[in-house]
């Protein structure tokens, strides 16, 4: 799949025909590659990240707040001696916070960038899609959202918007550091 | 000793390769922010490194277009220079011309000229520095190669190298070690069968009760035994396998003490090196860490630290110099010294760099002492020798010797300096960083942590016995005034119902010089505990020091002290509405009574300023007698306050030579201390004190209704 490069990227404009360009490349690269997905709900609405950068996937472990942290950020847990963060998804994509954490998980995350903890409402299947069947993203997605999604697919009834973790993850950990 | 030059070329070539690309990555930064001075100074190490071992390996070529390059960095960073675009695009060829040669190393072992357009651009744009700078900058580098014989150039590499991933243990730890990891299978196998009983005892429950009881009677038993016999295994492996990882510090001592020989010879001096306490063990961890600011230490002290041979014979010392590298232990600490008997760190000459460089005002040094302004070659670009030499450079290094040992090895370091006896500076180290004294606290129904060498003393107060001073809180302890703040207030989190306590538990941490009181809930607990590192991504959250895990599987926030520090110090500055009507008030009323406060205490002074200030005085600080005495000298007040036990010159001394002056012989003075005997009371009064106040029993309106009544 071809970068898309959001530092660049400035204008909605923009954005569409970079999204354009990225559609086309995917149209071209017609191998029968499959993709897997890790098939998450937020607020019932329905999302995957690659699972390639989805290391492990926890139930409901209890979290410790750090104090001085950004509001995105639930705290830290220790999983088999590492401390890693867990981050708010909710949060970070401008959802309310969660009341029902029964069926939560916490997916762990690892790009380039960075590696933390992901706070989920369900996680619902993991499975292998081929690439072909990938369709453009949705032209109705909030524009907070157009950076960070690379595609969308047709599952049982349900839209399921793909996210590009590599880019959330180093977008977060810039505005840490900034 | 036969060293194999092939090994240190390849780690000099993966060394200055990490560096070119810091240099580049700063580069195109400084390229949008060119007045970034953290920015520059991070530029200048790397070419620096390169500069330091490119010589130690004789590869001259580097170290001559490093060196170049440096000037003009340094010229950068002193301001004589400003950047440009054009500026930019040598500093880049520049680079890649190192680069370049860097690649040539990792071929052929040696590196080609330097290319001489890129080194005439560099001589360019340095023209305007003195002449005689600059051949006495390239006599060193040409001298220093030469006189450095190869098996010893890599000198200060072996430094870091023997210290590298590899841990020698001998063999008699390692097989007590395979001995506890059998007994702790046998245990673990043990449990296994308590865990057979225990489903018997469930399968048969009920069929003969008279037995059931005594039966999980027995099960507890041993089951307890089992566990403490656990734990004591447990607790030994770990200790065991803490002393694997321990070295001594022989390990850094020894090749230090070779590059004191090394670089005296380079520079010419005569120099013997004493070396005490090599046989402390400290962590490998912090060995590891120390072995950088050692190298920079010893270049410091010979090359800056001891004077020339003729210079100490007219000095009427012996001509050979002498540095003491020596380790004592001191409770959890160690405490590493590097001395030298040199000229010592001349004040005059600090001062003057620090104006001269713009790193603090006139005022600022004024109000500073001694040794406060001797600490201050720790600011970054600050360097003494007045001349540039090859070996230790210009100051790159004790910022971030300092920076090394404060923030990775949660350590301190000191200098202190006596004029033409010499200077030492002192480096206080935790034995260990694995395992640390923490202390757990609770406050607003959660738990935190401190490390234990910040903490200052663990108090009780009644809360009737707090004070209230302009609004801020304050308790007295041991004749100071230390502010005191709430914990979960200073760290936002709600306190659910108002507390109503009659003994506040506090903690005093202490960062430097500055204390503060932390008010908390309740003390926890006290144990060794292993802190883990938060992930790398979180680094920037600087309140949160790391974490540490609790028996029951909790995880617990180590505060960071010094960020707690500065967050209280902004919180009380963060009062702009009381400071404006005091400016307000003093502008509007030019009668406004000048109070000059003495007091050796930071915290004292700012306490009793803010109180005279809220109440429309005028007020000038002075820390010590002989500094409030000099300051009354140079200006008419209308008052004093001063302490008693002060440094140089106490209160009651202060106050007879006040009262012996024409000026002062009838202006009030008033004496705020902690000395509350009846006898120091009538001492205070014999040296002419109008009044008499103890700290204990402060109260702001005491003091302003005393001040108040001798003014008239």
């Amino acid at each position: 799949m071809s970068d898309l490069d959001t530092s660049e990227i400035s204008s909605i404009n923009d954005i569409l025909s970079a999204k354009q360009h990225n559609t086309n490349a995917d149209v071209v690269d017609v191998d029968e590659t499959l993709v897997k997905l890790v098939v998450f709900t937020l607020d019932k609405n329905w999302y995957a990240f690659p699972s390639e950068n989805i290391k492990e996937v926890l139930s409901d472990i209890p979290v410790s707040v750090l104090p001085g942290c950004p509001a995105s950020l639930e705290g830290v847990i220790n999983v088999r001696g590492d401390i890693e963060s867990v981050i708010s998804l909710r949060s970070l994509l401008n959802y309310g916070s969660l009341t029902d954490t029964a069926n939560s998980r916490i997916l762990i995350g690892a790009t380039e960038a960075m590696r933390s903890g992901i706070r989920v409402d369900t996680v619902e299947e993991i499975i292998a899609f081929s690439q072909t069947n990938i369709k453009a993203p949705p032209s109705t997605l909030p524009t907070h959202m157009v950076p960070i999604v690379t595609g969308a697919i047709q599952l049982k009834n349900h839209t399921v918007t793909i996210l590009d973790l590599e880019k959330m993850f180093e977008n977060y950990r810039d505005g840490l550091q900034g | 000793m036969a060293i194999d030059i092939k090994k240190f070329i390849a780690r000099f070539v993966e060394e200055s390769r990490d560096n070119i690309q810091k240099f580049d990555d700063g580069l195109s930064q400084l390229e949008n922010d060119p007045n970034d001075k953290e920015l520059i100074n991070a530029l200048f190490r790397a070419i620096h490194t390169i500069k330091g071992s490119s010589r130690m390996l004789k590869l001259t070529n580097v170290t001559d277009a490093a060196h170049k390059l440096e000037d003009v960095l340094d010229q950068l960073r002193s301001g004589d220079k400003a950047y440009s675009s054009a500026l930019g695009e040598i500093l880049q060829n520049s680079c890649d011309m190192i680069a370049g040669q860097i690649d040539d190393v990792h071929e052929t072992g040696n590196a080609s000229k330097p290319d001489a357009a890129i080194m005439k651009a560099l001589d360019d744009i340095l023209e305007n520095e003195t002449p005689t700078d600059e051949t006495e900058t390239q006599e060193e580098v040409e001298v220093a190669p030469e006189e450095v014989a190869a098996p010893e150039g890599g000198e200060e590499k072996e430094l870091k190298l023997k210290t590298s991933d590899m841990v020698r243990v001998q063999r008699s730890k390692l097989d007590e070690l395979i001995k506890l990891m059998g007994e702790v299978v046998s245990s673990h196998g043990r449990l296994h069968q308590r865990l057979k009983v225990v489903k018997n005892i469930e399968r048969h429950y009920g069929q003969d009760g008279v037995t059931d009881l005594q039966k999980l009677h027995d099960f507890g038993r041993d089951l307890r035994d089992d566990v403490f016999h656990q734990q004591l295994l447990m607790e030994e492996l770990h200790s065991k396998a803490l002393i694997m990882r321990m070295l001594p510090l022989s390990v850094v001592f020894e090749p230090a003490a070779r590059l004191v020989r090394e670089v005296s010879r380079s520079l010419g001096k005569k120099v013997t090196c004493k070396i005490k306490g090599g046989e402390i063990e400290l962590d490998r961890q912090m060995i590891d860490k120390l072995s950088d600011p050692m190298v920079h230490l010893i270049r410091n002290a010979v090359d800056h630290g001891l004077e020339a041979s003729e210079e100490r014979k007219a000095a009427g010392k012996s001509e050979t110099g002498e540095i003491q590298i020596s380790a004592q232990q001191d409770g959890g600490w160690v405490l590493v010294e590097v001395r030298d008997n040199g000229a010592g760190i001349s004040l005059e000459a600090v001062k003057k760099k620090v104006l001269d460089k713009k790193l603090k005002t006139e005022e600022e040094l004024e109000a500073m002492t001694d040794k406060q302004i001797i600490n201050l070659i720790f600011l970054p670009g600050f360097s003494t020798s007045a001349m540039i030499t090859d070996i230790s450079g210009r100051g790159v290094g004790l910022d971030v010797v300092k920076r090394n040992i404060l923030d990775d090895m949660q350590g301190r370091i000191d200098v202190d300096s006596k004029a033409g006896e010499g200077s030492v500076f002192q480096l206080r180290l935790p034995l260990s960083l694995a395992v640390m004294r923490i202390l757990l606290v609770d406050v607003a129904g959660q738990s935190f942590g401190f490390t234990a060498q910040n903490i200052f003393s663990l108090i009780e107060v009644q809360t009737e016995d707090i004070l209230l001073v302009a609004e801020r809180k304050a308790i007295t302890f041991h004749n100071e005034f230390v502010p005191l703040l709430d914990l979960a207030q200073l760290l936002g989190i709600e306190r659910k119902e108002k507390e109503n306590k009659k003994v506040q538990h506090i903690v005093v941490v202490q960062v430097q010089n500055e204390k503060i009181a932390l008010g908390v809930d309740a003390l926890n607990d006290e144990l060794d505990m292993v802190i883990k590192p938060l992930p790398d991504h979180l680094l920037s959250l600087s309140l949160v020091a790391g974490m540490v895990m609790t028996g029951n599987n909790e995880l617990i926030s180590i505060l960071h002290t010094p960020t707690l520090v500065d967050m209280a110090a902004r919180q009380a500055g963060d009062r702009p509405s009381q400071e404006l009507t005091n400016e307000g008030e003093d502008a509007t009323g030019p009668t406004a009574h000048h109070v000059l406060v003495v007091d050796d205490s930071l915290n004292t002074r700012e306490i009793e300023k803010s109180v005279l200030e809220a109440h429309g005085y005028q007020v000038t600080l002075a820390e010590d007698g002989q500094d409030g005495l000099n300051k009354a000298m140079r200006t008419s007040f209308d008052a004093v306050l001063t302490d008693v036990e002060m440094p140089i010159m106490d209160g009651f001394t202060l106050t007879k030579a006040l009262r012996e002056t024409d000026q002062y012989a009838h202006l009030p003075i008033i004496i705020i201390t902690s000395r509350a005997k009846e006898a120091d009371k009538r001492r205070g009064m014999e040296a002419g004190a109008d009044a008499y106040i103890v700290k204990g029993d402060f109260e702001q309106n005491n003091l302003i209704n005393t001040l108040q009544a001798l003014l008239g």
